[in-house]
């Protein structure tokens, strides 16, 4: 098994623009390539055949898979596929939290944009440390310099060189370590042919400058070296070290620069990678003791303690349904036995592999920190697996949230509902949060979630990954209702006919409740309501919440109690009980002064100072409660509630408010009485409906 | 308890600046040790000012949004549960559509940008302040030009600018404590947070500017969770 200290789990993070496919696609072939010619020469001694132009046709290196692997001197690196877009979706938190550490790419003339600001911001949130790579220094325009300063700028990152271009754009020869004080050329026709060489004369002072800037920012972090540096005697080692420390504290991000497509630099990326970035042991991660209310315990990273691994993502690959999991402490084998903490189920570990850019490698075991991928799992993204059903903990927290709004989706023909049908059937597998049904009255296809934006992006994968046309209807809120006031009932649902009658009378009371969705009070004494009954008034209850008598929403909030009822000896039944408890409900809901509650969210809009006005007034305007701003460097951040239902179209809207240097996330926050207005529309469209 | 009872109790009701200062525009500052309660002070300043039906503006520096929000919303369920205020609920979502909060980063204030997005706020007719409070202003590093600004500011917009400062143990001496020391020009009052020894109370010192009749004349009692005034102190 390997040493934990030698695992490196990163994802790489870039806006559009700044080619990461291409550095991705890079990296594998470094690491594999240079494994390939070791073995080649070793066996053999037969050089590598393969050119250039045939390696970029080869489909082997692929970067589809969700947590691909390589090796790089000695060091295991497993590359996760950070999504593409930054919302608060859950499977984002599940990437965020899978990675250790992460390399965040820059293009080098178009350097910092809106979507490395969001990335960032997520990275800082969950604490993930990170190395940045200014890409693309072969441009015409690249200037490493100004990125670098965006960086400090407009990321708020301690953004230090440790490395100086030769040359730039066209006339890029190679890159200057400033750690070992080297010059490093990239030789060969991939650029796979390290040569070191003395720092050319005329970069000479620029270096000297550079570094006494770098070692600067870095002895802050150790004090040997701050005393070597004092003395004239820092060492590489100290150096090294050093950042190392700075960049794990998430106080210094160390910058390189290079061009993944002329093949400058990679190689020094995946040094530092080794160098600098975190190794599971490194990082803090906790778990959820489930026995104690979801109390936070901090993993230990011990491959011989108990198992604890998170299943994060499902993938239908070329050799079937793929499960990917990180152990966080324990040891996965082959052969074991593992239980999903959500479900209780057990599952065998049938085979284990570890997906390599090309090919698949079938292993026996995998210890703690490790990312490896099981076949025949069934379980949904998200699932925590233990050795044993009686160590209760979750990498995440079983609480999913409900969604707060939904979609109608139709296929245009038989073709795309079958394709439409898989897609779901995977898409709900792999998010909790994104659910689907057939709305019973109008057999429409619903598909529910988090966001509009959530919802789009299901919308657009099923179009693409699964050729799945589908027309979409208007997104609809997810309401709720409650009561306010404490009402009684006391109802009698009788049908004695003749013949077999029902017969069942319950009494009682409703009333407002604070922390909960819904509650059921047995008060009944001398056996009013004989107690095999008692269960059936708790379902009639239960069946009223989903749909709610002002416009058909969700209950919530609701105490039932019943304190008093009667029954008979033949008539009284199951069902007879249960319909009592419905008309009771039904009574006191009335009475019981209903409201309609609409989901609030936390909206957060950052941009240019210069625009803060005109985003203030556009938030304004859709019932927004402005809470407050954050005043960053370069640009500001305005926090509001706004109601959902009137966040729809707001992406278009704010970005052509502030000519596209806007952006804004939004996440759920409450749910809140709607205002008069508001409540007397719904009303009246729900009647409208129901007598459709 | 109704709302007006509340008003009652703020300590705010008997700090009265210099006779010469127009009420409405004023630079208050409330020095204490670290720890001592100058952000709940403050909060409850701004509480008053929100249970009158005014606007705020809560300047923090160093602390975030969601922080800040969070010392209201307990401050006044503090006060709504020991007082047993009637329509709690309502009343906290009435005055807080009235607070806004403007955050800067550790040791970013920047006066230009204060300025500019109170004057952004006030054209989107957003919130119209007649008060604002700042936490967290670094007396030690800021220049004076800064205050005067700020004074200036307060004037022009009719407002009342409360502000918070962190002293050190050897408040005792007379007059107005390091790192304010030198500026007490450009305050209308200051007043010292101070907790009574062997007691459960803090008492404000009114260093300048006057109180008005009270029951316990210039050393006022104040409850250390919700800050208001207490009768009952020993």
């Amino acid at each position: 098994m390997r040493d934990i200290t030698k695992v490196r789990n990163i994802g790489i993070s870039a806006h559009i623009d700044s080619g990461k496919t291409t550095l991705t696609e890079r990296i594998l072939f470094y690491t594999q390539r240079i494994h390939a010619i070791h073995e080649v020469r070793g066996k053999d001694g037969v050089g590598a055949k393969m050119d250039s132009m045939e390696l970029e046709r080869e489909r082997g290196i692929t970067i589809c898979s969700a947590a691909t692997y390589c090796d790089w001197k000695d060091h295991a690196i497993n590359i996760i596929d950070t999504p593409g877009h930054v919302d608060f979706t859950i499977e984002v938190e599940r990437a965020l939290r899978v990675l250790d550490g992460a390399v965040l790419i820059l293009c080098s003339v178009g350097g910092v944009q809106s979507q490395s600001i969001t990335v960032n911001r997520q990275m800082t949130r969950y604490r993930v440390p990170r190395v940045a790579f200014i890409n693309k220094c072969d441009r015409t325009g690249a200037n490493p310099d100004r990125v670098i300063k965006q960086l400090r700028e407009k990321l708020a990152l301690n953004a230090v060189p440790i490395q100086v271009p030769m040359g730039l754009e066209g006339d890029m020869q190679g890159l200057i370590d400033l750690v070992k004080m080297q010059a490093v050329y990239f030789d060969g026709e991939n650029g796979d042919v390290i040569r070191i060489e003395e720092i050319p004369a005329q970069y000479k002072e620029d270096c000297d400058i550079k570094r006494e800037e770098m070692l600067d920012a870095v002895s802050m972090f150790s004090d040997e070296l701050m005393e070597a540096v004092l003395e004239g005697t820092p060492t590489e080692e100290m150096i090294m070290a050093a950042i190392r420390t700075g960049t794990l504290s998430m106080e210094f991000t160390p910058v390189m620069m290079g061009t993944a497509y002329k093949n400058k630099g990679v190689q020094l990326l995946l040094d530092a990678v080794v160098s600098y970035l975190p190794c599971p042991t490194d990082v803090d991660n906790f778990a959820l003791d489930l026995d104690h209310e979801e109390a936070e315990v901090k993993v230990s990273n011990n491959s011989s303690d108990p198992l604890l691994a998170l299943a994060f993502k499902l993938e239908d690959g070329r050799y079937g349904q793929l499960t990917y999991v990180r152990t966080y402490q324990g040891t996965l084998k082959k052969g074991d036995s593992i239980v999903n903490v959500r479900t209780g189920k057990k599952a065998k570990v049938g085979r284990l592999v570890r997906m390599h850019s090309d090919d698949m490698e079938e292993i026996d075991e995998a210890g703690s920190g490790d990312i490896v991928a099981l076949f025949g799992i069934d379980c949904a993204s998200g699932d925590t697996f233990t050795s044993g059903s009686d160590y209760n903990f979750s990498m995440t927290s079983m609480h999913v949230p409900a969604p707060v709004i939904s979609l109608s989706i139709t296929p245009v023909d038989n073709k795309a509902q079958d394709n439409m049908s898989k897609a779901l059937n995977r898409f709900t597998k792999e998010d909790p949060t994104f659910k689907t049904f057939v709305d019973p009255e109008t057999m429409e296809t619903i598909i529910s979630g988090m966001g509009e934006l959530h919802l789009d992006v299901y919308v657009e994968r099923m179009k693409r990954e699964y050729k799945a046309e589908v027309t979409v209807g208007a997104p609809q809120v997810a309401y709720r209702e409650t009561i306010t006031q404490k009402a009684e009932f006391n109802y009698t649902h009788k049908k004695q006919t003749g013949g077999s009658g029902q017969f069942g009378r319950v009494a009682g009371f409703i009333e407002p409740m604070e922390d909960g969705e819904y509650e059921f009070v047995d008060k009944i004494v001398g056996g009013s309501v004989p107690r095999e009954y008692i269960p059936s008034c708790d379902k009639g209850f239960q069946k009223c919440l989903d749909k709610g008598a002002l416009v058909g929403a969700h209950v919530t909030g609701v105490r039932c109690t019943i304190t008093d009822g009667a029954s008979h000896a033949v008539d009284s039944s199951d069902i007879a009980f249960q319909l009592a408890a419905i008309g009771g409900f039904k009574e006191a809901y009335g009475k019981a002064k209903p409201m309609i509650m609409e989901p609030i969210m936390k909206v957060a809009a950052e941009g240019p100072s210069e625009f803060q006005g005109s985003i203030m007034g556009s938030l304004n305007q859709r019932r927004g409660i402005i809470i407050g701003t954050n005043e960053e460097d370069a640009y500001t951040v305005i926090e509001a509630e706004v109601p959902l239902s009137e966040m729809f179209g707001y992406s278009t809207d704010l970005r052509s408010l502030t000519q596209g240097k806007a952006e804004f996330t939004m996440e759920f926050a409450a749910y809140r009485q709607v205002p008069k207005s508001v409540a007397e529309e719904l009303i009246a469209k729900a009647l409208k409906n129901k007598k459709q | 308890m109704l709302k007006k009872d509340l008003i009652e109790k703020n300590p705010i009701r008997h700090l009265k600046g210099e006779s010469d200062a127009k009420e409405s525009s004023r630079m208050g500052l409330v020095m204490a040790q670290a720890g001592a309660g100058k952000t709940a002070l403050l909060v409850q300043i701004a509480l008053d000012t929100l249970l009158n039906d005014k606007q705020v503006v809560h300047v923090s520096v160093g602390q975030s949004l969601d922080k800040t929000k969070l010392w209201y919303d307990d401050m006044f369920k503090d006060i709504a549960e020991g007082c047993k205020l009637e329509n709690a609920g309502e009343i906290h979502d009435a005055i807080m559509r009235n607070r806004m909060i403007i955050t800067f980063n550790e040791s970013k204030f920047s006066l230009a940008k204060l300025e500019e997005r109170l004057h952004d706020l006030v054209q989107q007719n957003v919130i119209k302040p007649s008060c604002m409070v700042v936490d967290g202003f670094d007396f030690v590093k800021t220049e004076r030009t800064v205050l005067e600004g700020l004074r200036e500011m307060a004037k022009a917009m009719d407002l009342q600018i409360w502000f918070s400062a962190v002293c050190s143990d050897e408040a005792t001496t007379a007059g107005v404590p390091a790192p304010c020391k030198g500026m007490e020009d450009l305050f209308n009052t200051v007043v010292l947070l101070q907790p009574v020894p062997k007691s459960d109370c803090l008492e404000l010192k009114i260093i300048k500017g006057s109180a008005a009749v009270s029951k316990c004349g210039k050393l006022l009692k104040l409850d250390p969770q919700t800050l208001m005034i207490r009768e009952d102190c020993k």
